[in-house]
């Protein structure tokens, strides 16, 4: 099932505060060109936070719920993207947990290496497949670390909160995982 | 880095003079071969980055939209009802209809007008009290070139009709305001569902 809702052609260059303004007064086709404008960047960010694109997909799916549920609550529409990213921050933190407590193997970092997507080939060589490398060969907590404050652009009180550590926990997660990728991207080099 | 002349300095501190622009320690920093060394990787790491997620996004979306088609499907999104709208000459069988459903409507009146596109909407007063006055108020993004005046007018007196007809509120007020502004369309042809 598509939908199609006629006002959605209407909607395509309307600003994120506007569409987040009518989803947040119910209307479905708004909040939907917002998932499409920001859906690749929520799904590629969910891949670089879990372990596999299945659990990635699930995290973005379960991310628009909760997205859907409390847009009506947020304040400031403009900022919808920065918004979105931190519910799947979220959302993501939440999964990796509730996969730890189900008795899994923690997370392999070996397995990341196979989250980006099907291009991987046809960059091998470049620096962002030295950087895929690297990063999958951080620790897990490392990496998260990492990837919140690279890619969600959050503060270190912030990844404290979502990860439930301390600021100086994290400070010193984002420093290790700092210097193995400078190192190992210089290496590349 | 090198362990024999290691000045000391923790990537942190770097990062963070990197991020910020700032640092007490910025003379040493600026004048350090080693750290402007490190400086150098982290901004390298970074740009590498923004690059590996520029190519994450692009094979994404390059991928198509059937994935976001489906989790789309499967939302199932509810309704947000809002408050309930008692239909006075009903009253013995106290039906209602939904505060959503009266803000869906004036939604939809907005997009049938050229340039019009409604954001938020608010019915401020007591709706649920059968007669009582409400205002209703709308942030609306504007298509450049229509002109405002008019297009407040128009879009007042159309909420206004369709409000009178469809629903039985004691509409006091239409308040418009103009929150955005949207570039002209591409062409000077009405694709953008008929002039005003």
């Amino acid at each position: 099932m598509t939908r199609s809702n006629p006002p959605a052609g209407r909607l395509a260059d309307a600003p994120d505060a506007l569409l987040a303004e009518r989803a947040g007064d119910g209307d479905v086709a708004a909040f939907e060109t917002l998932a499409r404008r920001h859906g690749p960047l929520m799904r590629a960010y969910s891949r670089r936070l879990m372990s596999s694109p299945a659990e990635a997909d699930d995290v973005v799916q379960e991310s628009l719920i909760t997205a859907w549920k409390e847009i009506g609550d947020l304040r400031d529409g403009a900022a919808v993207k920065a918004w979105l990213m931190r519910i799947v921050a979220h959302r993501a933190v939440d999964a990796g947990r509730r996969r730890k407590s189900h008795g899994n193997i923690a997370d392999h970092p070996e397995a990341i290496d196979k989250a980006p997507g099907p291009e991987q080939s046809a960059v091998a060589g470049s620096a962002s497949q030295a950087l895929r490398r690297a990063l999958a060969g951080l620790p897990d907590e490392q990496r998260r670390c990492w990837v919140l404050k690279e890619y969600g652009g959050q503060s270190y009180e912030e990844i404290a909160q979502t990860l439930g550590i301390s600021a100086t926990s994290v400070r010193g997660r984002l420093a290790r995982a700092r210097t193995t990728l400078v190192t190992e991207m210089e290496e590349w080099r | 880095m090198n362990p024999i002349r290691d000045c000391g300095r923790r990537i942190e501190d770097l990062s963070d003079y990197l991020e910020t622009g700032f640092s007490a320690d910025a003379a040493h920093i600026e004048h350090c071969p080693q750290c402007q060394a490190r400086l150098a990787g982290l901004r390298s790491l970074h740009t590498a980055a923004l690059n590996l997620m520029d190519d994450d996004v692009a094979s994404l979306s390059g991928e198509g939209t059937g994935w976001l088609d489906g989790m789309l499907a499967n939302l199932r999104l509810e309704t947000r009802a809002g408050r309930s709208i008692p239909l006075a000459s009903n009253t013995a069988d106290l039906l209602t209809e939904t505060e959503g459903a009266v803000i869906a409507l004036v939604r939809n009146v907005g997009d049938s007008l050229g340039g019009v596109l409604i954001g938020r909407c608010r019915l401020d007063g007591e709706v649920t009290v059968p007669g009582a006055p409400v205002e209703v108020n709308v942030n609306v993004s504007a298509r450049y070139g229509y002109p405002l005046p008019v297009m407040a007018e128009d879009l007042r007196a159309a909420i206004l009709t369709e409000l009178l007809v469809e629903t039985e509120l004691n509409v006091a007020a239409v308040n418009v305001a103009f929150t955005d502004m949207r570039e002209p369309l591409a062409e000077p042809g009405r694709t953008d569902g008929g002039g005003l």
